[in-house]
């Protein structure tokens, strides 16, 4: 063994947080994309660049609890341990259900699926149509930031060094009556990266739009989201007329600019996009019948 | 150092702890029956128990395992429930290469602990991060029904 590889795996997150004030290090939670990330060849260990920091069996994040009608998730609990809560909305079950294969879903954690920051994470078309905000600690402190500004580019997130992602919260998620789905597009069930995600929010107040939220996913940098356009549904009644449907899809139209790479083209991400969203504002399902 | 049972046996070893639990059950415990294909958690063939959780050990930094409980298909092979499942993979044709076996007995005995009488959709569902390129999985799902029929009361959960 060549060089040494230090890493540190504490009792409580109080030294963890300690530790990382002092060196900045690669946190590991599930480590199902880090040890992807910095792959080796066979027989030979991942080379990861930094000093590393176990903290997927640290208690203090893996707590799910009720606050009035918040939701917090603790950000190292696996993917297996949400579908297994009664706490989880079942349309978040829904797309952690998209993830890769149980094997996976038993060492992969939300709070991963956030840090990653992929533009094709499965959670996060939801986490942003469900306004998340994301609790970090340091020794210094918390503080509370909103997913849309936390994440800022292909694996590019706003976490400083001494930060470790404690929470995501999902505000008034419980009992706020409003219909939300997920569709993931990928090449199979199982094991597949989406080529496009898509979450819709919607509250009526009888047949009037209250709130509505859209979020694409894997056709960007990061999460597609446009309150302004959402705005203009605002106060509009259900069912849409053909021009309201048309009016949102031509705004989205314009601002979701996909690209061709291996998974998937430019062309089909963006016509699958635009259909799922134009599903979603003609369903029938959430209008008074 | 870190310290972790495998197969019941109790592990100290002071590896480097980025060292993958595939390589470490293979190379340094010279249990070969759980293999490697790809290495990125996609195939299965590598799948072993960490905690009673079905999990892909090429995944694993060793270094993050401390205190688990991990059992590879050596350790289940003297268990009834091997036996099943040995007997339903043979009798339903479900081996043919036999490279994703280890790791296709291993997702078929976690799931029929969790659920004793699976669907066909769940079955196919507990296979699904298992890839096999020889039988098609058909015979494959034919043997974990049969194992669940033959097995009726062995897999209950406790």
């Amino acid at each position: 063994m060549a060089e040494k590889i230090i890493a540190y795996r504490f009792d409580c997150l109080d030294q963890t947080l300690s530790q990382l004030n002092k060196e900045n290090c690669a946190i590991i939670a599930g480590g199902t994309d880090v040890m992807v990330m910095y792959k080796s060849r066979r027989g030979v260990p991942p080379k990861i660049p930094k000093p590393i920091v176990f903290i997927d069996h640290l208690s203090e994040l893996k707590k799910v609890y009720q606050n009035q009608k918040d939701l917090h998730i603790g950000a190292c609990c696996t993917y297996s341990e949400l579908l297994g809560n009664p706490l989880i909305p079942i349309v978040l079950k829904k797309a952690i259900k998209t993830i890769a294969a149980p094997a996976i879903r038993n060492r992969g954690t939300l709070g991963g699926n956030v840090c990653n920051a992929s533009p094709a994470g499965d959670t996060l078309p939801l986490l942003y149509v469900y306004n998340a905000k994301l609790l970090l600690r340091s020794v210094k402190g918390d503080r509370i930031v909103p997913i849309s500004d936390f994440i800022q580019g292909v694996r590019r997130i706003q976490r400083e060094s001494n930060e470790i992602l404690v929470e995501i919260i999902l505000p008034s998620v419980l009992d706020d009556g409003a219909h939300v789905i997920f569709e993931k597009v990928g090449n199979r069930n199982a094991d597949a990266i989406a080529k496009v995600g898509f979450a819709g929010y919607i509250r009526l107040n009888g047949d009037g739009i209250e709130d509505v939220r859209f979020a694409f996913g894997a056709v960007g940098p990061t999460m597609i989201r446009s309150v302004a356009i959402e705005k203009m549904l605002l106060g509009r009644t259900v069912p849409l007329t053909d021009s309201d449907i048309a009016q949102v899809v031509a705004a989205f139209d314009k601002i979701i600019k996909p690209i061709d790479d291996q998974r998937s083209t430019a062309l089909y991400r963006k016509t699958v996009a635009l259909n799922l969203l134009r599903y979603f504002l003609s369903m029938k399902q959430y209008q008074p019948t | 150092m870190i310290k972790f049972t495998l197969n019941g046996k109790t592990i100290e070893t002071d590896a480097p702890a980025t060292v993958r639990l595939l390589d470490f059950i293979r190379e340094e415990q010279l249990l070969i029956g759980t293999k490697e294909g790809c290495g990125e958690g996609e195939c299965g063939a590598c799948s072993v128990f960490v905690n009673n959780l079905l999990q892909n050990s090429c995944l694993i930094p060793i270094g993050s395992i401390e205190g688990a409980d991990v059992v590879t298909i050596e350790g289940i092979m003297e268990s009834e429930q091997f036996k099943n499942l040995d007997e339903s993979y043979s009798h339903a044709g479900g081996v043919q290469c036999g490279y994703c076996i280890p790791g296709m007995v291993m997702a078929s005995a976690a799931l029929l602990s969790q659920n004793p009488h699976p669907s066909e959709a769940e079955i196919r569902e507990g296979i699904s991060g298992n890839l096999c390129r020889c039988t098609g999985y058909n015979m494959i799902v034919d043997a974990i029904n049969l194992a669940a029929k033959k097995g009726d009361g062995l897999w209950q959960k406790k």
